[in-house]
């Protein structure tokens, strides 16, 4: 018999067929979370679609961080000012030209890499979005086509360590890399609406300062 | 990774936010799921079938889902291939599917090789679902994914000599299934 491998793979239907049909994967990816919106576990929740999309399309961002005393002081230091965005990359373990940061609202460290991966800059637009519950609100960033290329970039390398976010030097959350992403990022944390409003404001104030 | 770094991230990943996490989850593997879904499934919208109810399982159960990249792919390939040998063991599907996996066959062919070569094609994979799945799904990931013994066996949880023990068996049966088919040429 010809060999087994070779016979396989003449045979194997994904070498013949045309590639996926990429609304199909749409199409199950939203049965798929809808049919999860409908669990007990989440039954509470409000739809929020708009909020899924933005929250999933490449970077899955998220730390249920104590921001209040950090936030609060942010918001009434000055809230007109502009935050400065930033994300790089983080190390888990001190090394040489790492600087060391505090994660805010938890006591975990991690030790960043100096250079800044997306600025205010690459944001293409802020928006603030519904969390898991109706009273808590998260920032969504979308990064525009030089940001999402800079942040795909970093993060493909980055897998399994973390990335930081950082609000005016701040290091708000660090997020495990999942997987290369690249289109947009979430800011969640015990946010009400108007304190979600005020920082996504505030970050967009910040565009084009850098 | 280590641990401290992964804590502060998950309890929203895991608790919180379940339907983002979920929404990862499909961003990050549905590629890889609909390619090993594709090879034990008989058809495309099989597949496609056996994708989406892989992580509607997931939905169900989202705090069985342990953490880490790897951990999850090990996770969701376990439950796609259990997925798969519930429906392989009704008799009924089973016929239906290969029935549809000899059509699908004949309509790639005509697009680009003579119908012998399809034919053939068609036997090959036919011959395929003398295979339970996850011995299927063993032979698949070995000889298509070209993943080797010890990948496989972490994967699926089972013991390397297992996973050599599934794909000897496999081949025999392969084997003696295409010469039944009689599609195939012997040596």
């Amino acid at each position: 018999m010809n060999n087994l491998r070779e016979l396989l793979q003449d045979a194997d239907p994904l070498r013949h067929e045309p590639g996926r049909p990429a609304e199909q994967r749409t199409l199950r990816r939203r049965a798929v979370l809808a049919a999860a919106r409908r669990t007990p576990a989440s039954a509470v929740r409000r739809p929020r679609s708009r909020a899924a999309v933005w929250a999933t399309s490449g970077l899955m961002l998220a730390a249920a961080l104590a921001l209040g005393a950090v936030l609060w002081s942010m918001f009434n230091s000055n809230l007109q000012a502009a935050i400065r965005f930033e994300v790089r990359m983080a190390e888990t373990r001190p090394a040489a030209g790492l600087q060391k940061a505090k994660v805010a609202g938890s006591d975990r460290y991690v030790y960043l890499h100096r250079q800044v991966i997306v600025s205010n800059n690459d944001i293409a637009e802020v928006k603030v979005i519904q969390a898991d519950t109706p009273s808590q609100y998260g920032i969504g960033i979308k990064f525009n086509p030089a940001g999402a290329d800079k942040m795909r970039r970093a993060t493909r390398a980055h897998i399994g360590k973390p990335l930081a976010i950082l609000l005016d030097g701040q290091v708000m959350m660090a997020p495990v890399v999942r997987d290369a992403v690249g289109g947009s990022a979430m800011l969640t944390g015990h946010y009400t609406k108007a304190e979600a409003q005020r920082v996504a404001d505030r970050i967009v104030k910040g565009i084009g300062m850098q | 990774m280590n641990k401290p770094c992964v804590v502060p991230a998950l309890p929203v990943i895991a608790d919180a936010a379940p339907v983002e996490r979920l929404a990862a989850l499909f961003d990050a593997h549905y590629d890889r799921l609909y390619r090993l879904g594709r090879r034990l499934a008989p058809s495309t919208d099989d597949a496609l079938d056996l994708v989406q109810e892989t992580f509607l399982r997931a939905a169900r159960r989202p705090k069985s889902i342990p953490a880490g990249v790897t951990n999850e792919e090990a996770w969701l390939v376990r439950v796609l291939i259990n997925i798969r040998r519930d429906q392989w063991r009704k008799e009924s599907v089973r016929a239906r599917h290969r029935e549809a996996a000899v059509q699908d066959g004949r309509h790639d062919s005509n697009a680009r090789s003579p119908e012998a070569g399809l034919i053939a094609r068609a036997a090959v994979w036919q011959a395929l679902d003398v295979l339970p799945p996850r011995r299927r799904a063993i032979v698949v990931m070995h000889e298509l994914e070209e993943l080797p013994v010890s990948s496989i066996a972490s994967l699926l949880g089972i013991s390397a000599i297992t996973v050599r023990w599934h794909l000897s068996k496999g081949r025999r049966d392969l084997a003696r299934a295409l010469k039944t088919s009689g599609g195939i040429s012997h040596e």
